[in-house]
Formats: structure tokens, sequence, C-alpha cells
């Protein structure tokens, strides 16, 4: 991008800009207390009459929360290749689960180019890296080969598993949220990263976090 | 504003994916594949020849905002404008759009100023002027975005102007070489209908204050822009000076907006707004939601933007 000359009467920045959060980052739904976001949501409890949103039916227990921690919900999903992908079958190495909005987006496409650019160091760390996003097969071999994405990519349609782990939404519930868990060799959350419009840090709070593993 | 989804849009091909159903973000998706045609080239590209036909209906019919680059006596597979192309004269209609314009601006200050003075108060109007300006070139950025990014020329009400913006993207040293008037009359005249049935219905100092100025803001935001292409050199040393103040939008500023992605510095009165806007990722907030409420993309995700890529007849001015 070019570089700007500020203009002298520029506005002050109305955002605090180093917190990983997003601008206008807002959960409407159960919120995990990430050991990153500053972002310190509520929890509701399903008896509660508060507000609960609209895709979480009242009647069932609330959905799961992936703390740091705990061990995730498992999952088994396509990837770009058709193949059937389990969570399980990273047990024994870390692994690097994030959660995008979509392919092709600008802020996707930058995360995913990022994790490739430091997929060595990834690799290096003993780590796999997971994409998990709504868009179907096509779409993510398509993404996949377009970038040459050296990992997985899975198709997470009808964002169950997205829901399952309790990935926040932004913007009032209309930007499917950009959170990456790191979990370690027994497949526990080590990590928690919320950030919607800066999707190359995501790289390096999980690196820092596996070198720390 | 009008919004339609790309596959509607004639200057790339596009294809359609299967529509990925989310409870919560249901979409449909469409991708954007930009031509292999390059814009330099000599109209051999069938894409190109949608746009010229286009190009000349629209040299007889007012234009909204930026009249078209190509001469009416040129051939609909002509795609460089000519030097002096007549078509960036000032006639006779756009000078009187002008006119009427400047003079509902005009009749909103004086208002502000004779009740301002009438009523002994100066700060309020003077803060709502202040504030007119100040988000006129926010309006400006919002504008520009949408138009830019969305819609083609078929879109209702602003179908030419998208095109031509288009246009811009493509030549936008030409704005340089039009006259006064011919690059203000679209804007003058949409102030003429907006402004004048305030001024005649409002008599509040500070309202007429804030209106007058953020509306010969807008109105004048085209000259702002045009200087923003000129050169250094060439340009009213009060200008500059204004420019470099960052009262009037830089040519640094606004040079960035014409380099790829395409997707910052978008505001064009002060620029003040640009720096806010585009390190908060404003609009690419409001571009996402778009996409995943409306399904549609907007130009600047597609990349290479061939259509945008600059076609220079001299040096584009960097300084």
């Amino acid at each position: 991008m070019a570089t700007l000359t500020l203009p002298k009467h520029s506005l002050p920045s109305l955002l605090p800009s180093q917190t990983p959060r997003t601008p206008f980052s807002q959960s409407l739904s159960f919120v995990s207390k990430s050991s990153q976001s500053q972002f310190f949501g509520l929890t509701f409890s399903f008896s509660s009459n508060l507000p609960i949103p609209s895709s979480t039916p009242a009647k069932t227990s609330i959905v799961a929360k992936v703390n740091k921690g705990q061990v995730p919900p498992s999952f088994t999903l396509k990837d770009q290749d058709g193949k059937t992908v389990s969570l399980s079958k990273f047990k024994g190495k870390p692994v690097v689960v994030y959660f995008y909005p979509a392919d092709e987006t600008p802020g996707c496409t930058k995360q995913a180019c990022a994790f490739r650019d430091s997929y060595e160091k990834f690799k290096k760390a003993g780590a796999e890296v997971v994409g998990i996003s709504g868009d179907d097969t096509p779409s993510h071999k398509a993404f996949a080969k377009k970038y040459k994405l050296p990992y997985t990519l899975l198709s997470d349609e009808g964002n169950k598993v997205r829901k399952e782990w309790g990935v926040p939404s932004d913007l009032f519930g209309t930007l499917p949220g950009r959170q990456t868990y790191v979990l370690d060799k027994k497949g526990e959350v080590q990590l928690v990263y919320n950030n919607q419009f800066q999707p190359e840090k995501h790289i390096d709070e999980t690196l820092k976090l596996l070198q720390s593993l | 504003m009008a919004i339609l989804p790309h596959h509607k849009y004639p200057l790339r091909s596009l294809e359609h994916v299967p529509t990925c159903h989310h409870p919560s973000w249901s979409r449909a998706r469409v991708t954007c594949s930009a031509t292999t045609t390059t814009s330099t080239k000599p109209m051999s590209n069938p894409d190109q020849l949608i746009i010229e036909p286009r190009l000349d209906r629209l040299v007889t019919t007012p234009s909204l905002l930026v009249t078209p680059t190509s001469s009416p006596s040129t051939s609909s597979r002509n795609t460089s404008p000519l030097l002096n192309d007549p078509n960036w004269l000032s006639t006779w209609s756009h000078r009187a759009w002008v006119a009427t314009g400047c003079t509902t601006v005009l009749i909103s200050l004086a208002k502000s100023m004779v009740a301002a003075a009438n009523s002994h108060i100066w700060l309020e109007p003077m803060l709502a002027g202040y504030i007119g300006y100040i988000l006129s070139d926010l309006g400006s950025g919002v504008y520009h975005w949408g138009i830019d990014n969305y819609g083609d020329a078929s879109t209702p009400i602003f179908g030419s102007q998208i095109e031509a913006f288009q246009g811009h993207h493509k030549w936008p040293w030409i704005i340089t070489r039009r006259q006064f008037a011919n690059n203000l009359h679209a804007l003058a005249r949409a102030i003429t209908f907006v402004v004048l049935p305030i001024d005649i219905l409002c008599d509040d100092p500070t309202l007429q204050g804030f209106v007058g100025v953020c509306s010969g803001c807008i109105m004048f935001s085209q000259q702002f822009h045009a200087w923003a292409h000129g050169t250094k050199s060439k340009l009213p040393p009060p200008v500059v000076a204004l420019q470099e103040a960052g009262v009037l939008v830089s040519r640094m500023q606004h040079s960035a907006h014409h380099r790829q992605p395409y997707n910052n510095n978008y505001c064009i009165v002060s620029g003040i707004w640009n720096e806010f806007l585009d390190k908060q990722k404003v609009f690419e907030a409001l571009e996402m939601v778009l996409f995943f409420k409306l399904g549609v993309r907007p130009r600047s995700w597609c990349e290479p933007i061939s259509d945008w890529t600059e076609e220079t007849e001299t040096p584009s001015p960097v300084h």
C-alpha cells in the first residue's frame, strides 16, 4: 500500500489500536474468556431471561464454549480435496485451528498467506495448521490452489463446529468471527486469539505461544 | 444506493459457485475473475467494447459527475481519449448549473450570517460550518467508496456516474483537462435541488451555517479532486499551500487511491477522514457486511483490477 502523507489535521484514533480485539467487536453469543482479548463478555445461563441470539434455541443446553485449558469438542469435516479429516488425527502434536469468515476475502486471504509464509516455523514447532470456514470444498480447493496454501482447509458447512466451539461473531452478528485456537499435544486449548481486522497478528500470537510450549 | 450483485457487471467474466447456506450468514458466492486484457491495449477486447458505446452515448446526455472521456466523433472502437476532447469544455448548461449551485450555497451562507448577526450569535453557526466542512469530507468518502465498488452502468440513477468513476480510474489525468463548469456541473445540479428548499424553508443560522459550508464543500469537491491530480508546479501556490496544510485533499494522499489495491483514501474534500477510515478498516468492515448479507463483492476485492489500471497519456503526477 502507498505511503501516505498525514494531513496536519488528522483525526485522533477513536479506538484503541494496540488491543488484539476488533474495532467494532461485540459478541452477542456466549463469549469465551480469551486469554488475549480484552473483551470480557457475559456468560449466559440457559435458564436466564437475558436475550439469547436467535441461532441458539432457547430450550437446548448452553452451547459449549471452548476456553483455555479445555479440550474442545471433536469434529469431522471435509478438507479441500474432499477427504474426511477429524480433529483426533492431530492428537499427539500441537495444532493451530483458525476459524475465518470466508475464502477470497481480503482479511482471510492475508491471514491464509501469512500462515503459508510462516508454515515452516509452524512445522519446526511440530505443529499443524488447520483453517476452518463455512465455505464448501470446491471453494477451499480453489482458494488453496490460488494461494498455494500448504495446510488443511476444512469445510464447516452450516457453521456447526464454529457454533460448537463458541466462536463469537462480530459487528452485531453480521460477520463470522476470526478466532484462532492453539491446542497442545494433549489436545488442550492453550490459546484463544480473536482479531477480525488484523489477521496477520494471529500468526505472530500463535507462533509466540507455540515456541513456549 | 442501488447495489447490484456482481454477476450483472459487464466488464469482467463472473462465475457463480454453489451457494453456501449458513443459518446466520447465507450469501450467494460470486467470484470475480479479471479479464486477461489490459486497458493499455487497443480496442480488441469485447469487454471493453461494452463500455465504449456507452461512453459515446453519454456524450450527448448530461452526465452526473464526470463526463465521458471519448468524443462523439471517435468510433466506438476508440479507447484512448483525444488530447483536446471537446467534451472537456464547459457549455452554457454547465455554467448555468454551477451558477445555480453557487447561488443556493451563497444564499444559505448569507442567511446564516444575517440571522447570526440579528441574533448576536457567532460561535454556533461558525462551529456548525466547521462541522459541515468536516462531515462533507466523510460524505465524499462514503459516496466515493460506494460508487467505486458497487453497481455498474446499468444501475438505476447512479449508473452513469459509476461508469464515469471507472473511466476516471482508467484515465485519471483527464480531470485536470476539464474546464471548471464541465467538472462541477453535475454536483452543482444535485446541490441546487437539495439546498434550494432548505434556503427557502429554513431560517436558523446554525443549520444554514452547516448546510452552506457542507454543500459548498461537496460542490467544490470535484475541483479539489482535480487539484489533487494536478502537478505541483502547475497549481496555484495558494492551492498547494492548502493541500500541504491538510485543508484540501493532498496530491500524495489521493494518488494512493489510484494505486493497487484501490481500497483506501476515498475522501476528497480535505482527506481528514482518510487516515481514520483506513486505519480502522471501516470500509473493509462495510464490505464484509455487504458481502455476507447481500452476497455482493466490491470491485476492490478483485485483483488484478484491469479496468482500473491507469492508462496514462501523460505521466501521472506523483508529487
